[in-house]
C-alpha cells in the first residue's frame, strides 16, 4: 500500500458511515464528531513471548488485553496495524521515535509502545506513552509480576495510558462486586472489570446481598442472613475483617456510602414501614430520613454528598424520590410507569440511572437528569435491572435476564458497546463497580 | 424482637444437612397451595405433612418444584401459607380463609411459635421485594394478632424474592411465590 492510500483509508476509518451524499448534513456532522471524539491511537511491540516452547504466546495475549482496555475506555480508537506503514512487532525498545513522523501523517494521536519480557520467574511489561503530534515522550512504567498478574499488570498499563494522555483515571483495574445464586445459597463475588478471575467473598452459604463499595474502595458494605436476620455488615477487603454494623430487629438492608465514606445510608424496618436512615460506619448516630408506613429503599448518593435519590412506594406504586440529606426537600421524579427503582446517580452527577417498566412489561433501564427530564432508554432485550456506574461515569454495569438466566453485562453510557461478564447456569446480579 | 436474630443463628439456613428434604416439602405446600387456590373439596386430605404427602410428591413429578430449606427444629403442621397479587401485601378473600383455619389451629395448639416469612415473586428489584416481604409478613401476623394469637409466639422475617417457592417465569410460577409461610420452631 502506498502512503496516501492508507492515509485515505485511515480517513475512511475515523469518518466511518459518513455518506458521500450532501443531503442530511446535519446528520452528517454528528457522525463524524462522535467518531472524532476518540483518541486515534497506535500499539507497538509486544514480541512474542512464550514461556515454554509451543505454549501461549503471552504477549499476544497482552496486546488482546491492553487493545480491549483502550477501545473500551470509549476515549481511544485502536488503530488496526493493517492500516500502519510498518509491522508493529518490528518496533524494538527504544526505536519507538522512529515511528511517529510516519504515525503523525495518519493523524495518530498517541503511540503506546509495550514490551513483555521475562526476568528470572516474572514477567517484566514495560509500556511507553508518545504523544505522537509532538513527537515527544509522555511518561512510561515497567510492571512486575507473575504469569497470573498478566491481565492485572496489562490494566494497569491501560490506565496509564489513559492518565498520561486525558489526566483521567481508567477503569481497567477496577473490579465489580455481584451476588451469584448457588445451590441453597446467594453468595458475593468479585471480578476484574472485564469479567476475569472472579473470586468469593462471603461463603457463608446463606444469603448475602447488595454489596457496595466504600469511596476509597477498602471496604464493602453488604446485607447477609449469615446469623438469620438480613443484618448490615462492613468487610475490610485488604484485612478480610468482617463487622456486622446494623442488626436491628427486622430489616437492615439496601446500604449506600457517603461520598466522604463517613456515612451510610440504609433501609431499616425497625420503626415499622421500611425507612431510610443515615448511620455512622461504627452503626452509632443513627437518624432516620423518611417517614411512613411505606417503603423506602435503594438509596444512593449524589456526587456532592447533599442529596440522596431512592425508591418509595408512598404514592402507591414504587416511584423514584430525591430528598437532602437533612430529610428535607422531598420531590418526585418518576411519574411513567407503574415501577420504577434502582435509581444509581451518576459520579459526574447529571445523570440517574433507574429501571422502569413503562415501555410495558419488562424492566429496562433508563437515564434521567436530576429533575426528571430528558429520559433516554439504554436497554431493550429482556428484563434489566441493577444499573450502577463504572467510577469515571462513561459505563453502566446491570443485570439481564436476556440470554435465559441473570447475568452481569456492561455498557456504554451511550447504550453501545455491551458485554457480558457473567456465564453460570443460575442467576448472577446486584453489580456494583469499585472506585 | 430484638431476640430474633438470634433464634435462628447457627442453624445452617439452606445448609446440605437440611436441604435433601426440601424437594419433599415443596411439593407438599405447591400441592396445598394449588388445591387451596383451586378451591378444591379434597383440601382437607392433603395437609402438610400429613398422609398425603407421597402422594402429592407424585403427583407433581415433574412439576417445576423449588426446594424450601427447612430449619432444624422445624415441625410439620397443619398451617396453610397465604397468596398475594403482584406488588401488593393486602390480604385477599381466599388468604383470609385460609388464614381463619390458621387462627384455629394455632389457637387449638397454644404451645407453638411460628415464624412468619414473607416472600415475592422474582419481579422487581431485590430491595424492594425485601421490604414487600416484610410488609406481607407484618400483614399476617396481624391478622393472626387481632384474631387473638399472642404476640410472642410470633416472629417475622423477609426473604423477598430470594427464596422462590417454585421456579419458574411466568404467573404460573409467581403465583406461588408471592406469599407469607409459616414455620413452626417450637
Amino acid at each position: 500500500m502506498t502512503g496516501l492510500w492508507r492515509i485515505l483509508l485511515l480517513l475512511l476509518v475515523l469518518w466511518g458511515g459518513m455518506p458521500p451524499a450532501n443531503g442530511s448534513a446535519q446528520v452528517d456532522i454528528t457522525v463524524t464528531r462522535r467518531a472524532v471524539q476518540r483518541i486515534p491511537v497506535v500499539v507497538v511491540g509486544l514480541q512474542p513471548l512464550q514461556l515454554v516452547s509451543g505454549g501461549a504466546d503471552l504477549a499476544a495475549r497482552a496486546e488482546s488485553i491492553l487493545k480491549g482496555d483502550l477501545e473500551f475506555s470509549t476515549i481511544f480508537e485502536v488503530l488496526p496495524p493493517v492500516f500502519l506503514p510498518f509491522d508493529s512487532k518490528e518496533i524494538r525498545l527504544g526505536e519507538e521515535k522512529k515511528v511517529l513522523p510516519s504515525l503523525n501523517q495518519l493523524k495518530v494521536q498517541a503511540l503506546v509502545a509495550a514490551y513483555l519480557t521475562k526476568q528470572g520467574k516474572d514477567l517484566v511489561l514495560e509500556g511507553r506513552v508518545y504523544n505522537v503530534p509532538r513527537g515527544a515522550f509522555v511518561g512510561g512504567t515497567r510492571y512486575f509480576g507473575d504469569v497470573k498478574a498478566l491481565r492485572t499488570m496489562v490494566h494497569r498499563l491501560a490506565d496509564e495510558v489513559v492518565f498520561r494522555l486525558t489526566g483521567e483515571r481508567g477503569v481497567a483495574s477496577t473490579r465489580i462486586a455481584y451476588a451469584s445464586v448457588e445451590k441453597g445459597a446467594t453468595e458475593l463475588y468479585l471480578m476484574d472489570y472485564d469479567g476475569h478471575n472472579s473470586v468469593l467473598v462471603t461463603g457463608n452459604r446463606s444469603i448475602n446481598l447488595s454489596p457496595r463499595f466504600s469511596p476509597d474502595g477498602k471496604l464493602l458494605a453488604y446485607t447477609s442472613y449469615r446469623d438469620g436476620n438480613p443484618d448490615l455488615y462492613l468487610l475490610n477487603l485488604e484485612t478480610g475483617r468482617r463487622k456486622k454494623v446494623s442488626a436491628l430487629p427486622g430489616l437492615n438492608i439496601s446500604p449506600a456510602w457517603s461520598p466522604d465514606g463517613r456515612w451510610l445510608a440504609l433501609s431499616l424496618s425497625k420503626d415499622g414501614g421500611t425507612n431510610v436512615y443515615m448511620m455512622g460506619l461504627n452503626g452509632k448516630k443513627l437518624r432516620r430520613l423518611t417517614n411512613g408506613l411505606g417503603i423506602s429503599v435503594a438509596a444512593s448518593f449524589s456526587p456532592n454528598g447533599r442529596q440522596i435519590v431512592f425508591t418509595s412506594d408512598r404514592g402507591g406504586s414504587p416511584q423514584i424520590y430525591v430528598i437532602d440529606v437533612e430529610g428535607t426537600n422531598l420531590r418526585r421524579l418518576s411519574f411513567q410507569g407503574d415501577y420504577n427503582a434502582s435509581p444509581h446517580w451518576s459520579p459526574r452527577g447529571d445523570k440517574i440511572a433507574f429501571i422502569s417498566d413503562r415501555g410495558g412489561g419488562s424492566f429496562q433501564i433508563y437515564l434521567m437528569n436530576l429533575d426528571g427530564s430528558g429520559v433516554q432508554q439504554m436497554t431493550t432485550v429482556g428484563s434489566n435491572e441493577d444499573p450502577a456506574w463504572s467510577p469515571d461515569g462513561r459505563h453502566l454495569v446491570f443485570s439481564s435476564n436476556r440470554s435465559g438466566t441473570k447475568d452481569v453485562y456492561v455498557m456504554h453510557a451511550d447504550g453501545s458497546g455491551l458485554k457480558r461478564l457473567t456465564r453460570s447456569a443460575l442467576n448472577n446480579f446486584a453489580p456494583n463497580w469499585s472506585p | 424482637m430484638a431476640a430474633k436474630g438470634r433464634e435462628l443463628k447457627g442453624k445452617g439456613v439452606g445448609s446440605s444437612m437440611t436441604r435433601w428434604r426440601g424437594p419433599l416439602w415443596g411439593s407438599v405446600f405447591f400441592l396445598a397451595g394449588a388445591l387451596l387456590l383451586a378451591g378444591c373439596p379434597k383440601k382437607p386430605e392433603v395437609q402438610t405433612g400429613g398422609p398425603g404427602a407421597m402422594a402429592g410428591d407424585k403427583m407433581t413429578k415433574g412439576a417445576p418444584i423449588r426446594e424450601a430449606p427447612l430449619r432444624p427444629g422445624e415441625k410439620p403442621s397443619a398451617l396453610k401459607d397465604v397468596f398475594f397479587d403482584f406488588d401488593k401485601s393486602v390480604l385477599r378473600t381466599d388468604a383470609k380463609q385460609t388464614l381463619e383455619n390458621d387462627l384455629q389451629w394455632l389457637t387449638a395448639n397454644s404451645q407453638v411459635r411460628i415464624v412468619l416469612e414473607g416472600h415475592c415473586d422474582e419481579r422487581g428489584t431485590n430491595e424492594y421485594n425485601l421490604a414487600l416481604g416484610e410488609r406481607r409478613a407484618k400483614t399476617v401476623r396481624d391478622y393472626l394478632v387481632a384474631g387473638g394469637v399472642d404476640s410472642k409466639r410470633i416472629s417475622t422475617i423477609s426473604y423477598g424474592e430470594e427464596r422462590p417457592f417454585v421456579l419458574g417465569h411466568d404467573e404460573s410460577a409467581w403465583q406461588w411465590n408471592r406469599r407469607g409461610h409459616f414455620v413452626v420452631v417450637k
